[in-house]
């Protein structure tokens, strides 16, 4: 749906939902929602899935929620915005990938750089933001290569494996925004084999 | 009742539910409320807020007023998160009246001593629009500390405006006592409002009632 350099995003389905079981019993979970760890059965799973498909038509005018899917078509993940607010043309950005093996290769960088390109070009929003644990360091890599700002630092926000962490916040203007096609060349995004 | 210094913490009802049916629609209330679209709460947006808040076991709404009962308000808790031991604290000052005195002062501080010393949390997080200078001078004068500014986030009577973000942690709060001798609080010792007139009507359908056959 949105073609990028090395991801597409894509709807959020089946082939998404059936990873998710594997990717929140696992340490994708802990940095996806910021230092939780939780062993979740089949059912939970689930059920998990069967109300928040039952809550969609209700968020629908306050998030939008893509699949990031490698090229040749492995699921890796997630990103959405959310908490969309049409009077302040602002939302929340929140990501997740959840193929450890992918991280730290600009695939989460690529989808950021997709969602906020589709943000500011198709729906009109003024300003994006995000945050993310303080020891979260390759999200905030990512924030500030597409061209976040780092906004507010909240102290001791986030309680990740037996220790207080801060929640780093960045926000993105659109005025600020270079266009993707800058980003991709300035950060040298290319296409290349799969992992 | 809850008692603090200036003011007392009293469960949000009878008039403070009439006087919400003004105060929702004031400037005060939209300060307060700074993500929130503005728009006209009618009676029955109100009544189903005051619902909403009551049945809400990580939120509340609490009303306060002075030692001579004069509704001043309300201090909210939202979105009370177990794991991490955090809520989000705001309040908003109905009677404008009270708008920087140490009244308003002594509700925040009452908030945050119920937050830290009876639920247990470790964080306090608050904020404010970066022209909200009485919310921003209670925030500190009560230790809250400025950790960010969110840059022209919230669209604000035709601007973009910024939003300041302030926190309060556990180990920086000394302490209810501590702090009200620390900031040697003044009573503003206004003239208390006369009762809203719904109240009165009710009260005289009441008389009506007890005296009809």
């Amino acid at each position: 749906m949105l073609e990028g350099v090395l991801v597409d995003l894509v709807p959020y389905g089946k082939a998404f939902l059936e990873n998710e079981r594997r990717w929140y019993n696992s340490e994708v979970y802990f940095w996806g929602t910021a230092g939780d760890r939780a062993v979740f059965t089949r059912a939970q799973v689930e059920r998990w899935q069967a109300e928040r498909a039952e809550g969609a038509e209700r968020r629908a005018s306050t998030s939008v929620w893509f699949g990031i899917l490698t090229k040749d078509g492995k699921p890796l993940g997630d990103i959405a915005l959310d908490e969309m607010l049409p009077h302040h043309r602002v939302a929340l950005i929140g990501e997740m990938i959840g193929e450890p093996e992918y991280w730290g290769g600009g695939y989460g960088t690529d989808a950021l750089l997709l969602i906020v390109e589709y943000a500011f070009d198709w729906l009109d929003l003024r300003k994006l933001w995000l945050s993310t644990m303080g020891i979260n360091a390759r999200m905030q890599r990512a924030a500030l290569k597409v061209g976040f700002r780092e906004e507010a630092r909240r102290r001791w926000f986030w309680y990740a494996d037996g220790v207080w962490t801060d929640d780093v916040m960045f926000g993105l203007l659109r005025d600020e925004w270079p266009g993707r096609d800058a980003l991709v060349e300035r950060l040298g995004l290319r296409a290349r084999e799969e992992v | 009742m809850f008692e603090g210094t200036l003011v007392d913490l009293v469960p949000f009802e009878d008039d403070y539910a009439t006087y919400l049916e003004s105060w929702m629609n004031e400037e005060a209330w939209f300060r307060a409320h700074l993500w929130d679209r503005r728009e006209p709460h009618p009676e029955d947006a109100v009544k189903k807020y005051i619902e909403k808040m009551e049945k809400n076991e990580r939120a509340a709404l609490i009303g306060y007023q002075t030692k001579a009962g004069d509704p001043i308000g309300g201090l909210i808790y939202d979105h009370e998160w177990s794991r991490v031991r955090k809520v989000e604290v705001t309040f908003f000052t109905g009677d404008s009246r009270y708008e920087g005195t140490d009244e308003v002062l002594d509700g925040l501080l009452m908030l945050a001593r119920y937050c830290f010393e009876t639920r247990n949390m470790h964080r306090l997080d608050a904020m404010s629009l970066a022209f909200d200078e009485a919310r921003i001078d209670a925030l500190r004068r009560a230790g809250f500390v400025h950790e960010g500014t969110l840059r022209q986030h919230i669209r604000w009577d035709g601007d973009y405006v910024d939003v300041e973000l302030y926190g309060l942690l556990e180990d920086e709060w000394p302490g209810y006592a501590a702090r009200i001798e620390a900031l040697g609080l003044q009573a503003s010792d206004l003239e208390p409002k006369p009762k809203p007139e719904k109240k009165l009507e009710d009260e005289k359908a009441l008389d009506e009632k007890i005296l009809a056959p």
